[in-house]
């Protein structure tokens, strides 16, 4: 029996696995680094590093920045030099031992220890200023919106630096959500534009530094923006909905990436779910998208579900599977 | 090309910084404040026709949007005397226990932009809010009820369902949202359901058109 991280590498390679890569197994993601700040669970309000305002409501199941005049960081585009001052990085020893404690216990040989960036620069746009500025000002703004993007690229890869030299990863997790569940929220001409070049520059500096995959996640339609991803570098886009046509992408792209998702998590993990909603769902996944080239995940971000017993079920369903088509 | 024209592709083109002096220019030469109006609402149609067909995305759209918006700023002390031509008062908002905006401003923005006066009560609004604003607002002609969450389906339903049950008629009920279907919809009760911003527009001019 192949190990995890042997599986999943044989499954991106379109070798020889022995089952489907269940889900997140081949990777133990470090979130908490520092300058991570944001709200974990209900009820919670964060402020991060950068001055945006997070909160967590009651009734929800994910947190949001807040843009009412009060708390919106950048009020106009044409001022982020004054409005926007990326974060200090001087964090002490003790911030860092955490996340160094959590890779040690890492058997590397097992499974791939996988930094956690989030948000991404486009998010991290939208959480500065609002998505309706944010985007308007990539038309009415393009020179503006490119300097900041720099800045917010600098920190990210000042960032990256530290947490090389601290924890020696192997995998990258980068979350920057790209869309919605039947569109990506910029053509592909404009995303290129103005995320191509420094999203290119971000993951060579991880591959250049010991990281050998880099896992990005959307959990959206995105499969316009597949050829950009390979050109960025990206191995596993995680995230992938059903709505783009998974099977369709691994026939044409999975030589060059690997498409993780295809289980929808707005349609398996609700209030009401049922062990035979996340059945149906995964074995309709693995038998159209097969056995290279893709590994049937739950879409949200990380290895949990909002709702309790729904990520084990998934697990638990593609072992079934897994025995059946191997 | 008349200036009419040039006022209609420029906003559909999102140009903000020359619609409101082409939209002038457009007056100068003796144009009639509501076909400079009409052609605005036009050019929006097209841009919603082509962004449900993913031929163009949302900062497109915002942008067309904001140059209407800029051109009707023009338009606006002349339109008071004309009638206003409005299609009557659309009410919004996403459902209670969701916090979800930018779709439902998506579907603000061009349902205003084809000529309905829009009263947004922004997010996590409640049944009883929807209610309270049909009846506290003039010539109510539509109510349009958003929801991304799979979780906030119920409240969707019961704020379909209590509207239907008020007692209060002569609008429409429209829904829609990322998990919403057309089967959906119609199984809650509600009068129409869109897909998106655009499409939203079309289906509530012709929501209004059918009462």
């Amino acid at each position: 029996m192949l190990t995890k991280k042997q599986n999943l590498l044989e499954t991106i390679k379109g070798g020889s696995p022995d089952r489907f890569v269940n889900q997140y197994e081949f990777m133990d993601v470090a979130v908490f680094l520092p300058g991570f700040k944001y709200p974990l669970a209900p009820g919670q309000t964060v402020k991060d590093d950068w001055g945006i305002t997070f909160t967590f409501p009651e009734d929800q199941i994910g947190a949001f920045p807040i843009h009412d005049d009060a708390h919106k960081v950048l009020k106009d585009i044409t001022q982020w030099r004054e409005q926007v001052k990326a974060p200090s990085l001087d964090f002490k020893d003790e911030e860092w031992a955490p996340a160094m404690e959590q890779a040690s216990n890492v058997n590397r040989e097992e499974q791939f220890l996988a930094a956690g960036q989030m948000p991404g620069i486009f998010e991290m746009t939208h959480h500065l200023m609002g998505m309706e500025d944010a985007l308007m000002a990539l038309y009415e703004e393009p020179e503006e919106m490119h300097g900041l993007i720099a800045l917010l690229k600098d920190y990210e890869l000042r960032r990256a630096e530290q947490i090389i030299d601290r924890l020696h990863p192997d995998a990258l997790f980068h979350h920057d959500d790209w869309g919605g569940q039947s569109s990506t929220f910029l053509s592909p001409d404009m995303y290129a534009d103005f995320f191509l070049e420094p999203y290119k520059e971000i993951y060579k500096f991880w591959k250049d530094n010991g990281v050998e995959l880099i896992v990005h996640h959307s959990d959206s339609y995105a499969a316009t923006y597949v050829p950009l991803m390979i050109e960025m570098g990206i191995d596993i886009w995680q995230g992938a909905m059903s709505t783009n046509n998974i099977p369709a992408l691994i026939e044409q792209y999975g030589k060059q990436i690997t498409f993780m998702g295809g289980l929808d998590s707005g349609a398996i993990d609700f209030p009401e779910w049922k062990p035979e909603i996340c059945a149906e769902h995964v074995r309709k996944a693995c038998q159209s998208c097969g056995k290279h080239y893709f590994i049937p995940c739950l879409t949200q971000g990380l290895g949990f579900s909002s709702f309790p017993g729904v990520y084990d079920e998934v697990s638990k369903q593609i072992d079934i599977i897994s025995k059946e088509m191997y | 090309m008349s200036k009419i024209d040039d006022v209609k592709a420029n906003v559909e083109k999102g140009k903000t910084k020359i619609v409101p002096g082409l939209v002038q220019e457009a007056l100068d030469e003796g144009g009639n404040p509501v076909e400079i109006l009409d052609a605005m609402v036009s050019a929006m149609g097209i841009v919603g026709d082509k962004f449900s067909a993913n031929e163009i995305f949302v900062p497109e759209m915002l942008i067309a949007a904001k140059a209407m918006a800029k051109g009707v700023d023009v338009l606006k002390p002349l339109l008071a005397g004309e009638g206003g031509a409005s299609l009557g008062t659309c009410v919004i908002g996403t459902v209670q226990g969701d916090l979800h905006d930018i779709g439902k401003n998506l579907v603000a923005m061009m349902i205003e932009s084809a000529g309905f006066t829009m009263v947004d009560l922004g997010v996590d609004v409640s049944a009883e809010k929807f209610i309270d604003a049909v009846k506290t607002n003039e010539n109510v002609k539509l109510v349009a009820c958003s929801g991304l969450l799979t979780t906030t389906m119920p409240a969707l339903k019961e704020t379909v369902k209590t509207l239907k049950g008020s007692g209060l008629n002569g609008f429409k009920v429209l829904v829609g949202g990322a998990p919403v279907t057309a089967q959906m919809a119609e199984e809650i009760g509600a009068d129409g359901y869109a897909p998106d911003a655009g499409s939203a527009a079309i289906k509530a001019k012709e929501l209004v058109a059918a009462a």
